[in-house]
């Protein structure tokens, strides 16, 4: 965060538990979050580890195989796990903020290692926090199974999965409280959650943010407000009413809503405070039999001193500010007005909200903040968000599974 | 979000020994619940059985093997229960039940009742579990002594006998267990360990933000607007002006203030220094910090309140230009919102996170503000009525600290001469004396 000042400390996350319990998934989300936010966040693991290393036969999978008798095996992940740890420490000496690390950690004698490890050789202030994935369900199980490995490796079948994790599952030790470990326990995707010597500020966001995963996987829809007057005009901001045709694109998007979701009255419509917005969705609304539920962290992104003006009018007013935004669009602030990453952080609480939800989310709001929703789901870097295309009535769907994201574009016309 | 997710009703319910801290978090719960505009209340048995049973209560009369008294303490929670229940059917949406609830009967009892009489209803329990000697004894120092049951006692024989009736408790508490099916969360020995349980919902998850951010440290928070601007001098709303030169002999001032308050530079590394991104902010911050030798933050968040349209006008010039504004914000300044800008209510909603941040604090804070965004983080931990917040004095080139105690907060304000540097504890904002209905006792604004 541009503002934030940048964590005094450096924060390593380590992961915990045994294959199939959504460790990946959750670094995958986790590291996703943590960049959108502002910091410079990687994840360290064996497969990774792995791909980097030329010689190694990339048809094994170190991470999840084990062979009880081959000890060249045994090895080969022993040192897949150290050269993980070695390139966390790395990026966190120059200038990573927070490294995740995905190795082995499943004996308290492993993690006594790794945490000897660290203070050794990472010569500056740092804090790590622990996350265990524990599952019993075994319905659950197989979903991550079938979800996640069988793409992975298409010769091994579901009970060859099982039995590889039974064998390791008999070596697992489950995080305790003797360890002295400040850790985070998720017991059936949430179901069951506990903390231990929860601390400072970041950790406390984290928490937060995993109390809210789940495992559903439902749409999310992004629209912008249909068009106004100040389309029309080619003027930026200001807050105007849907023109005539903007009105009557709403009721062609109402209806296409009602296709898509089929009558199903469970979902969750979010607009802005803006006219705009409020008008857009209120027809959807009526025709879904939905109410929309409006939230100012939606509005538009602020363009102080720019606002209501004409995209000539600011070429030719303020020529010293078209430089600057060119030269870095992401960081750019209007002149008592927002930037890209003011909205990222006032957009966060709802992204909040769609993590929690578990039926689908449409949320009709603004050009610049829908960049930022989507950047969420589908950029790796924040800097791309300036160059999302966001098209006018058109209806972005995201679905997000293990590991990415599907969308599709519908035009409404 | 105060217009979203109002379709649930709470009930909120305490599990937990005596002296294990579920009053204060009842209390601080109220506070924040409220404070984001939901009709909150608190039922605590206690009170009803005082009421009802008198105060002269000794340990014998929460024996379990004592029949009559056992009858008369389940009548008590029972009335409170229905008196909850009756709140939520009407225009209540959140309710906390302040007891002990120690046993799985009595638990069971509450949850059917909820779900029977309620319509709608999610419940969340919290169960407060603490085995440090030392934190018990200071609970019990703290909160019971004053309490209505032992004010003619003296303190060691009320200690004494409050510990006899923690014993008797003991005799029949059970923990909450999974089995129960409850949403829960438990909160053992202050937050060191956090247990969760089949929580769902907006307002549930972030009530659980909330309680693992709370603590009982003691820590000092002091506000001050920057120091007087050019744009104060001429009585201008907005802008983003600097420091005029009273206002830069202010922040001096306060630093030589603050260096006194804490006198080694170890307790000076500890403040948490905050401030918005405006430059009278920033620039007070530059000073006092620097006298600090400590370094500050920014957040947009802590910038003054958008004025939209009226930026940089005089109240005479926006009287004269847009009358019927002037008009609208003299009848309800609290949601009244400036044309592009925000109204008071938006500014406690985006205050949300630094109250989230200084809760969660543990060393002192120091936040250098502006006018209406220091009313709303006063109001909170001063626990004022959201409807007082646009009257509130937060006077220019004073500095208050406020230290959130037990179950109030205590409050010293010092007005700052810039030129001489002379410090002047100015009147100390009376605690609001409120009589206490079931009690008849005056007792502080609850917390």
């Amino acid at each position: 965060m541009q503002q934030y000042k940048k964590t005094q400390y450096k924060l390593i996350l380590v992961l915990v538990g045994l294959p199939a319990r959504g460790k990946t998934h959750i670094s995958y989300k986790l590291n996703r979050y943590l960049n959108w936010i502002g910091y410079k966040s990687e994840i360290f693991s064996i497969k990774g580890a792995q791909q980097n290393d030329a010689q190694l036969d990339q048809n094994i999978d170190y991470e999840l195989e084990i062979d009880p008798g081959n000890q060249q095996f045994a090895e080969v992940r022993q040192h897949l796990s150290s050269t993980a740890a070695q390139q966390l420490v790395t990026f966190l000496q120059s200038d990573g903020d927070i490294a995740l690390y995905n190795g082995l950690t499943s004996t308290k004698a492993d993690r006594q290692k790794l945490k000897s490890f660290f203070k050794e050789t990472l010569k500056l202030e740092y804090q790590t926090f622990w996350i265990e994935s524990i599952c019993d369900d075994p319905q659950v199980i197989l979903n991550n199974i079938n979800e996640s490995k069988l793409s992975r490796f298409k010769d091994k079948t579901i009970e060859q999965f099982m039995n590889h994790i039974n064998v390791l599952a008999q070596h697992y030790e489950s995080l305790e409280n003797t360890e002295n470990l400040s850790y985070i326990k998720l017991i059936n995707i949430g179901k069951l959650v506990k903390v231990h010597m929860l601390e400072g500020y970041l950790c406390s966001k984290i928490v937060s943010f995993l109390l809210n995963l789940h495992a559903n996987n439902r749409q999310i829809y992004l629209v912008r407000s249909c068009q106004t007057e100040y389309h029309l005009l080619d003027k930026i901001g200001g807050d105007p009413e849907l023109s005539a045709a903007g009105k009557q694109n709403s009721q062609q998007l109402g209806d296409y809503f009602i296709e898509e979701l089929k009558g199903n009255k469970n979902i969750t419509l979010f607009t802005s405070q803006m006219k705009r917005g409020i008008q857009t969705a209120e027809i959807v609304g009526e025709k879904l039999g939905i109410k929309a539920l409006k939230t100012k962290n939606l509005d538009e992104i602020d363009y102080g001193i720019c606002d209501g003006l004409t995209v000539k009018e600011i070429a030719a007013k303020y020529p010293k500010q078209i430089k600057e935004r060119k030269a870095n669009p992401l960081e750019f602030k209007y002149p008592r007005g927002e930037s890209f990453l003011d909205v990222i952080h006032r957009v966060e609480p709802i992204i909040y909200e769609i993590e929690r939800s578990r039926d689908p989310v449409l949320i009709i709001a603004h050009v610049a903040v829908l960049k930022c929703l989507y950047a969420y789901y589908h950029c790796n870097q924040i800097s791309e968000i300036p160059n999302i295309d966001i098209p006018i009535n058109c209806v972005i769907k995201l679905v997000p599974i293990p590991y990415h994201c599907l969308e599709s574009r519908v035009n409404i016309k | 979000m105060q217009d979203c997710h109002k379709s649930q009703k709470i009930a909120i319910c305490m599990v937990g020994l005596p002296a294990r801290g579920k009053t204060y978090i009842s209390r601080k719960l109220h506070r924040y619940l409220n404070w984001l505009g939901y009709n909150c209340k608190v039922f605590n048995i206690g009170n009803y059985r005082r009421e009802i049973c008198g105060t002269e209560c000794d340990k014998t009369f929460f024996d379990s093997k004592n029949e009559q008294a056992t009858k008369a303490r389940n009548e008590c929670a029972q009335m409170a229960l229905n008196d909850l229940i009756s709140y939520l059917n009407g225009d209540g949406e959140i309710a906390i039940f302040d007891g002990t609830n120690t046993t799985k009967q009595r638990r069971n009892m509450v949850q059917c009742s909820l779900s029977q009489q309620c319509q709608n209803v999610q419940t969340l329990w919290i169960e407060s579990i603490c085995d440090d000697a030392e934190v018990i004894q200071n609970n019990i120092r703290l909160t019971k002594l004053n309490n209505p049951d032992y004010v003619s006692m003296n303190p060691e024989d009320a200690t004494k006998d409050f510990l006899g009736r923690i014993r008797m408790y003991e005799e029949v508490y059970q923990k909450i267990e999974l089995d129960e099916n409850l949403s829960f969360i438990k909160l053992i020995n202050i937050g060191e360990d956090i247990q969760i349980h089949k929580v769902k919902g907006y307002l549930l998850s972030k009530i659980i933000s909330y309680l693992m951010n709370l603590h009982i440290y003691p820590r000092p928070i002091y506000l001050t607007r920057h120091g007087g601007s050019t744009f104060n001098q001429e009585n201008r709303v907005g802008g983003d002006c600097d420091l005029s030169q009273q206002g830069i002999q202010y922040s001096e001032q306060l630093g030589k203030f603050l260096l006194d308050e804490f006198p080694t530079q170890e307790q000076r590394n500890q403040i948490h220094c905050l401030t918005s991104t405006m430059k009278r902010a920033t620039h007070t911050a530059d000073i006092v910090c620097n006298i600090l030798k400590i370094s500050y933050l920014q957040l947009k968040t802590l910038d003054e309140i958008n004025v939209g349209i009226c930026d940089g006008l005089t109240y005479t010039q926006i009287a004269i230009q847009f009358p019927e504004d002037f008009a609208q914000r003299k009848v309800n300044k609290l949601t009244y919102r400036y044309p592009r800008g925000e109204s008071y209510l938006d500014l406690i909603s985006r205050i949300e996170p630094i109250i989230y941040e200084i809760e969660r604090s543990r060393e002192p804070v120091l936040v250098i503000g502006h006018q209406a965004i220091l009313r709303c983080l006063y109001a909170y931990f001063h626990r004022n009525e959201i409807s007082e917040v646009p009257q509130l004095e937060i006077p220019i080139h004073a500095i208050i600290k406020l230290t959130p105690a037990a179950y109030y907060c205590e409050e010293i304000r010092i007005k700052i001469d810039p030129e001489t540097g002379e410090r002047k504890q100015i009147e100390e904002d009376l605690q609001i004396e409120r009589v206490n209905l079931l009690t008849k006792k005056k007792s502080y604004i609850l917390l």
